[in-house]
């Protein structure tokens, strides 16, 4: 298994989707570092901005955990690595474990790159008047939002991984959070409190009036976000161990 | 036509001590959504013996690919089932995965990684380390591209790479699916060596191909499967000669005159296209000489009556393909 996972890790790092958004949330995190420069940042806003950061990365997330398994599919070598390791739910296991740490990783390593260079910006030329704690505070936030986007990540790539497609997942993905929420947030919000959005602010931003549907602490949201991506996990696990691979 | 060479004897049907693959009863059906059901393999017997060569002959459609990924465990048998080293399939595969190497119809591997990476990365899995990767190149004939991406080689190189990849875990056990695909002549003379001498190393191959000079010239037995069933197996010189009595094909200038001379000498014959088919086996090739001679007919060629596999093949294939119509 850890030959297998760590063959998965050294893919993944391989892959140029990763290294391309890498580099371009790096350009972005630099263009962000610029106006924060001219604008005179105050590091006491810090914390506000790795809520900011939230919705991309979990985008990101969600792209690559999905594309990560759909681009086996895509390509086929699916069937050549199963014909190295038969096991198939040992496969699927090193893909996720490989594909949500690494999310986790480049998600949090981004944002410590954007902390970085927003203190320096502030440090320079701006205030770090009345910014006592906010380290603490910021670590607190980014840790939720990579661990969100992780979890997007696990649910892109259960997605892809019954779908068989990046662009399936993507698809349904996109469908779910336009379509879906929005039509459950309007016909019956009381079920809104099962919405992954919903508890996807909870677990953010904590329990507030801007999710009156959702009766649970952040704690609760995470975990409940936790076992619905567990819970596709083993739907995939379950669907990828008794398909034909053709 | 010639009549199958019954699923028995020397690369046969019933499994035994030694054999590398056996298939018992094997079927498999594709059920498709909204579409007819695909019956792939319909009762497939096979036993593969350990050591050389064997060919694995069909029409496309006539389930040897599908035979194959049941055997690595990739598709689920409707009915029957496989065993590879005697493991069965596929919940005992990953004990002999080790020492099986394979490749599925076109190899698929990484487009964007390079052929060196994709190997490295497979054989990461197993354990094989670089060294074992820039050998495996050098001897399927990439090691000069091997840096280049994958997407940039022909389909004679991505089935190179496949056959590299197969050959990594230096395996006892050889799973080819139609390796000559998309080569060359001098590629498909290339594998067609590759295979003979991996046959020679002691390990077995076991390749299907369409391409049937290429498995006649390689093959030490063959099955030759047609809608799903195995309707020949066993060596290859055996199947050439399944059905037909043996006989002697002469040439000579007058055929009415060397009808005659033969039948004199008490030997039956015909004409047959332009010659002469003497029925009598090639120990009898004297006796033909020394009637024609005696009579004053002079032969200009004389050989044995051998079909080839083409031939062989197209007649079986032909014969059941009519039948389950």
């Amino acid at each position: 298994m850890s030959r297998l996972l760590w063959v998965e890790f050294r893919r993944f790092g391989a892959r140029r989707l990763v290294r391309v958004t890498a580099l371009l949330a790096l350009g972005g995190i630099a263009f962000g570092t610029f106006i924060a420069y001219t604008e005179q940042f105050r590091l006491a806003s810090m914390p506000d901005v790795p809520l900011g950061t939230a919705f991309p990365l979990v985008v990101i997330g969600w792209l690559l955990g999905a594309s990560f398994i759909g681009a086996e599919w895509h390509a086929g070598t699916v069937t050549t690595l199963l014909t190295w390791e038969p096991r198939r739910i040992r496969v699927l296991f090193a893909k996720a474990i490989a594909g949500v740490v690494s999310v986790f990783v480049i998600t949090m390593l981004l944002q410590v790159v954007l902390a970085a260079s927003l203190s320096l910006a502030a440090s320079l030329n701006g205030s770090t008047a009345g910014a006592e704690g906010w380290l603490s505070e910021t670590a607190a936030i980014a840790l939720r939002v990579s661990a969100l986007a992780t979890l997007a990540g696990a649910i892109g790539f259960a997605f892809a991984a019954v779908g068989r497609n990046t662009a399936a997942a993507l698809g349904a993905g996109f469908a779910y959070v336009v379509v879906i929420e929005n039509l459950v947030r309007g016909l019956k919000p009381e079920w809104s409190a099962w919405l992954f959005g919903e508890n996807a602010g909870v677990f953010l931003l904590g329990p507030s009036n801007d999710f009156p549907f959702v009766d649970r602490s952040q704690l609760g949201a995470g975990i409940y976000l936790s076992l619905l991506a567990a819970t596709l996990l083993a739907v995939a696990t379950l669907v990828f161990r008794t398909r034909d691979v053709n | 036509m010639p009549a199958p060479v019954p699923p028995t004897g020397p690369g046969r049907s019933v499994c035994s001590v030694g054999d590398v693959i056996e298939v018992l009863g094997l079927r498999k059906q594709y059920r498709r959504f909204r579409r007819a059901r695909t019956l792939a393999v319909d009762g497939l017997d096979l036993a593969v013996p350990e050591g050389g060569v064997f060919g694995f002959l069909g029409p496309n459609g006539a389930g040897k690919t599908t035979t194959i990924r049941c055997l690595l465990g990739l598709v689920r048998p409707s009915a029957g089932g496989c065993r590879l080293l005697g493991a069965d399939a596929p919940v005992g595969l990953s004990s002999v995965v080790g020492r099986v190497g394979s490749i599925v119809e076109t190899p698929l591997l990484y487009p964007r990684f390079s052929g060196r990476r994709n190997l490295e990365l497979l054989g990461a899995i197993a354990g094989v380390g670089p060294s074992r990767v820039r050998e495996v190149l050098e001897r399927v004939g990439l090691a000069d591209r091997a840096d280049d991406q994958v997407r940039t080689y022909s389909l004679g190189m991505r089935q190179r790479l496949g056959i590299g990849a197969a050959l990594l875990k230096d395996p006892e056990l050889l799973i080819l699916d139609e390796p000559a695909n998309g080569l060359d002549p001098a590629g498909i003379v290339e594998v067609r060596e590759l295979l003979r001498s991996l046959g020679h190393e002691g390990r077995t191959v076991f390749v299907s191909s369409h391409i049937l000079s290429e498995v006649q010239h390689t093959a030490d037995r063959v099955a030759i499967l047609s809608a799903g069933r195995a309707v020949a197996v066993g060596p290859v010189g055996e199947v050439l000669r399944a059905g037909r009595s043996e006989a002697l094909l002469v040439r000579v200038d007058d055929l009415a005159a060397g009808l005659r001379a033969l039948a004199e000498a008490g030997i039956a014959a015909a004409t047959d296209d332009g010659l002469l088919r003497v029925e009598l086996p090639a120990t009898g090739a004297a006796t033909v000489t020394k009637a024609l001679a005696d009579s004053g007919q002079y032969l200009f060629e004389l050989r044995p009556d051998e079909a080839d596999l083409e031939t062989v093949f197209l007649e079986l294939t032909r014969g059941t393909e009519e039948g389950a119509r």
